[in-house]
């Protein structure tokens, strides 16, 4: 686990792991992301980026895979971890 | 564009946000609904007084939470009435093992109780329905259903029910591909964890709807629950139940290998969009090449029937309203129902096997331009069809402004009503005018129904939705293979929820516009004007196919409301080139679009201009002016499609809109936007085809 300095998942390469260390956003939709699968201290590997800027496809260490939004993966700050073994 | 109903609407405390600001409240923690404060007694004693018990069906989208209640209730599905919830939750009656009746309601799919984020959204939905039942003290059970493959994202919301005043029931749905996947659930270790029974059923398993019904039974039956906070954590307790019986199953690997590898596929960034765009073409090829014939036949049905009726009735104003008015109206509702059936098993089947969210992540991205985002897709594809059943698509945009908007500008959509009055306009004003123009007129005329529904949009969310938008987060469920049952089961209740919620408005307006149609205005035989009569004298004596009757029903027609309120109208409708009889045309279409072509029949005395418009167009191409002039030119013809284009002519719309926002503003609203865009379009038309000389 090589934690190297903080960015945001908008940010990351298809194919990272990176855990989430903090979601900037209201209150609310943090607390309502973290009742979907995706808060702090979360493992989420970055599957693949729609053209033009459009949402990115990721999978969360608790199994579930969801597309996310570039505005919102711009305000979730995750740090890098080794890439998973198995896709 | 028209200027919104208000500044500052607030569409969430205002229309759907289904009435009480309360919802935000976090009634269902609240300490005196805690267990601790009730004991098992006093409740019991309350309880019998109250009504059926409720059992609610709770759970993450995509759980299977559907093919559960499709499974358990059978055909039973009424929509349910819930105080307050202006949104239909599916409810259906049923005996319990032991004869306990109960209610089984199925609430929308949802993350959370506790982070509400608007009280519109399912989340909020859900809420009121289980505070609403603890309030009224109903016996209630929840039933969660988890899906087996993603067992720690379903347990967060078994962690925020257990810890809630109700009797909770957890079904495992799935458990078969778990199995398949090479491992296996301890039902008994996660039951004792989390407080609560726990059945594990597999989608294919006849014997699934008797399990959950005597498990449903059992909880319903058991004392009421001693909550404490849970003190599991969802992944670790999912880690500790689910073990791999076989760690090298080959089924395993290859489940994960093909869908990754159809992921490769599907959502390549060139291929896949490519790939979406031709099985959307593929589905409303479908719906033309099935909706037509049986469209068709069903209008040759009623159309006899309504013959009959006449005959019966005799040719009087009661046989008419029968035949004309209430058997017209029926057969516009019915001339939908092949559509709506073949697109609710395409959607269905599109979302069941996992791939309609993957086309929202396809799309997303040109949506969000426009302030929307991937989920508004189906809806506003499906209004291609009908605009009726894709407003209630839209339920699946769980931003309710963004829901709001899909709704707003779902009208503006080339739906398949417009084309029979396309196909008319083309026939009569451009008769040289080869298979290819005409193709290409048509193909110009869906590509500007789509761009004006996104300029539309894009206005809107600047003005009349304009506010906080909801962080878009799709979830991507596993590829799997559609239920045939469930999927029959599904169409079938959206086609009857489909003729009893707005067959009743188009009847209704059917009617209306029957009697504006053929009521007489006052003095109205002294205000025929020469050359109309002329028009149907000759119309009446050239016309080979006529009966003796159609005469009469021109003059009635000529005589009636509508003609003398088209006449009214032909000083603001004459600078696009529209006489009396357009007008006219245009009050009958107003019930539905297809109605221009047969009421432009009656004003010309054809019968059957429906399946001919042929006469009809050579007719009205030789209606003359007073002076001598053609009525009628290219012009018109322009003018009238550009009309079409924008215009709302849909009562069922409008009725459905209604229904959907719970308000008479944004019927409204939408009826003035589309009239006023509609209007503006055909004038410009009208006069600059005008200015460059077309004839």
């Amino acid at each position: 686990m090589s934690a190297s300095s903080p960015l945001f998942l908008g940010e990351t390469q298809v194919g990272q792991t990176v855990r989430v260390l903090a979601l900037e956003l209201e209150p609310d939709f943090v607390e309502w992301l973290r009742a979907v699968g995706i808060h702090e201290g979360e493992r989420v590997t970055v599957l693949r980026r729609a053209l033009f800027g459009g949402p990115i496809h990721v999978r969360t260490g608790s199994g579930g895979e969801f597309a996310l939004n570039r505005q919102l993966a711009r305000s979730i700050r995750v740090a890098h971890l080794e890439p998973e073994v198995r896709a | 564009m028209s200027a919104p109903p208000s500044p500052e609407p607030s569409f969430d405390e205002k229309t759907m946000a289904r009435e009480e600001p309360s919802s935000r409240a976090p009634k269902l923690s609240r300490p005196e609904h805690d267990a601790s404060c009730h004991g098992p007694q006093g409740r019991d004693e309350v309880r019998e007084a109250r009504g059926k018990p409720l059992v609610a069906l709770v759970g993450r989208p995509n759980s299977g939470k559907s093919s559960l209640y499709n499974a358990v209730t059978g055909a039973r599905a009424h929509v349910g009435n819930f105080p307050g919830i202006t949104v239909d939750i599916l409810e259906a009656d049923l005996t319990l093992p032991g004869g306990i009746d109960v209610s089984m309601a199925d609430l929308p799919g949802f993350y959370t109780l506790e982070s509400v984020i608007d009280p519109a959204t399912d989340e909020g939905i859900a809420r009121r329905v289980l505070d609403r039942a603890l309030e009224e003290e109903r016996r209630l059970l929840v039933v969660q259903v988890i899906d087996a493959t993603q067992l720690a994202l379903g347990l967060r919301l078994t962690r925020e029910l257990a810890a809630r005043p109700f009797r909770l029931l957890v079904v495992v749905s799935q458990c078969d591909i778990l199995e398949g996947q090479g491992r296996a659930l301890d039902k008994a270790a996660l039951s004792d964890s989390i407080g609560a029974p726990v059945l594990a059923v597999s989608a294919r398993d006849p014997q699934t709807s008797a399990k959950v019904r005597e498990a449903a039974a059992r909880a319903l039956e058991a004392n009421d629950p001693l909550r404490e906070k849970p003190a599991w954590e969802p992944d670790a307790l999912a880690r500790k139940v689910v073990s791999d019986v076989a760690s090298a199953s080959a089924a395993a690997r290859r489940r994960r290998e093909l869908t990754a590898r159809a992921d490769r596929w599907l959502l390549h960034p060139l291929l896949g969009p490519v790939l979406f765009l031709g099985l959307m073409a593929l589905v409303f090829a479908a719906v033309f090449l099935v909706a037509d014939p049986t469209t068709n036949a069903l209008d040759a049905g009623i159309g006899a029937l309504g013959s009959r009726v006449s005959k019966l009735l005799g040719g009087g104003l009661l046989g008419s309203f029968v035949s004309d008015g209430l058997l017209g109206g029926a057969g516009t509702v019915l001339a939908f129902m092949p559509q709506i059936v073949i697109l609710t098993v395409a959607m269905e089947l599109l979302e069941a096997s996992g791939y309609l969210a993957r086309g929202a992540f396809l799309v997303d991205r040109l949506l969000r331009l426009l302030g929307l985002s991937g989920r508004s897709f189906v809806p506003l594809l499906m209004g291609h069809a009908c605009a009726v059943p894709a407003i209630s698509a839209t339920r699946i945009v769980r931003d309710p402004r963004e829901r709001l908007t899909t709704i707003l500008v779902l009208p503006l959509m080339t739906c398949s009503a417009r084309i029979p009055t396309y196909a008319l306009v083309l026939t009569t004003f451009f008769p040289a005018g080869n298979a290819l123009f005409k193709a290409c007129i048509f193909v110009g005329l869906y590509f500007a129904g789509i761009l004006s529904g996104l300029v539309a949009s894009l206005v809107l969310r600047r003005t009349a939705t304009r506010g906080r938008t909801l962080p878009l987060v799709l979830e991507m469920p596993a590829y799997r293979a559609p239920q045939p049952r469930v999927i029959a089961r599904q169409s079938m209740s959206a086609a009857l929820r489909f003729l009893r919620e707005i067959g009743t408005s188009i009847l209704a307006a059917s009617a209306i516009l029957w009697v504006l149609l053929t009521i007489p205005a006052p003095g109205a035989s002294s205000r025929i004007e020469p050359q109309d009569a002329a028009t149907s004298a000759a119309s009446s004596a050239s016309a080979s196919s006529s009966t003796s009757t159609e005469p009469a029903r021109t003059l009635v027609l000529e005589r009636s409301v509508g003609a003398m309120v088209g006449r009214a109208l032909e000083p603001l409708t004459s600078p696009v080139g529209f006489d009396w009889r357009i007008n006219a045309g245009l009050i009958g279409s107003f019930g539905a679009r297809e109605l221009m072509v047969s009421t432009m029949g009656i004003i010309y005395g054809i019968e059957d201009v429906s399946d001919d418009p042929a006469p009809l167009s050579t007719r009205m191409r030789t209606t003359k002016k007073l002076d001598g002039s053609p009525a009628y030119t290219v012009r018109t013809g322009l003018a009238l499609l550009a009309f079409f284009l924008f215009a709302c002519q849909c009562m069922s719309t409008v009725a459905a809109i209604r229904r959907e926002t719970k308000s008479i503003r944004w019927p409204a609203f939408v009826l003035a936007y589309t009239y006023a865009i509609a209007y503006a379009a055909a004038l410009i038309v009208y006069q600059v085809s005008g200015f460059l000389g077309v004839g």
